[in-house]
């Protein structure tokens, strides 16, 4: 998906987890992702470089599809869908 | 099926532990299925009275106050945090080594923070560590 695209999604859950270190942001999304119903689309906050490669991985192994990361000034936007 | 870590837990020092931690939490990301076995210098630090005072390091010693400032500075948890967070999302048995325990004056579980399930002898390790897909070694 483009940016565009990926910043136009309608987001179901967002889990902002700025500020926390690696596996932060990968156990924030864990803890997140039961809320959601299959098909909805979760947006992470990450400032934590790691997440950007760790998120799409972690999606491959557990079957939910990683749809994008957006770069924002000092963090990243990852898009994730169950 | 789950996939199956064991760690063999040797080290009490805070920077060891916190590695542990970290790994923990990626395997609790992904659902596997630890067992920690806590030996010898690993079980001071389980110690009740030891787990939040102790601060020693087991690498670049010199570098421990900017390690330890870094660790808060970055609001890493604490290793038993770490521990307990994994515990709670998935399967984290831990098992303190009898014989470590009683090198550190613990002959009963309740001498050892809660996060400890039982202890145990050697071949409970050995015969995990078989079962295990990850065998590792802190």
């Amino acid at each position: 998906m483009t940016t565009e695209e990926l910043k136009a999604l309608k987001v179901d859950k967002t889990v902002d987890a700025r500020g926390t270190s690696c596996p932060g942001p990968l156990l924030a999304a864990k803890k997140a992702i039961g809320e959601l119903q299959p098909g909805q689309v979760m947006e992470v906050l990450s400032s934590d470089e790691g997440t950007k490669r760790d998120i799409p991985k972690w999606c491959t192994k557990k079957g939910y599809e990683y749809l994008g990361t957006v770069e924002e000034s000092g963090y990243f936007r990852i898009y994730l869908k169950k | 099926m789950a996939k199956k870590m064991t760690i063999a837990l040797f080290s009490g020092s805070v920077d060891k532990l916190t590695a542990a931690g970290v790994i923990l939490g990626g395997a609790a990301a992904e659902d596997m299925e630890v067992d920690i076995f806590v030996l010898l210098q690993a079980a001071f630090a389980f110690k009740k009275e030891n787990a939040l005072t102790n601060d020693r390091v087991a690498e670049l010693t010199d570098k421990k106050e900017d390690f330890l400032a870094s660790l808060k500075r970055l609001e890493a948890p604490h290793w038993t945090e770490a521990f307990k967070t994994a515990k709670e999302m998935t399967t984290v048995r831990i098992h303190i080594c009898g014989f470590a325990g009683k090198v550190w004056g613990g002959e009963k579980l309740d001498d050892f923070i809660d996060l400890a399930d039982d202890i145990v002898g050697i071949g409970e390790y050995i015969d995990a560590a078989e079962k295990a897909d990850i065998n590792l070694f802190i």
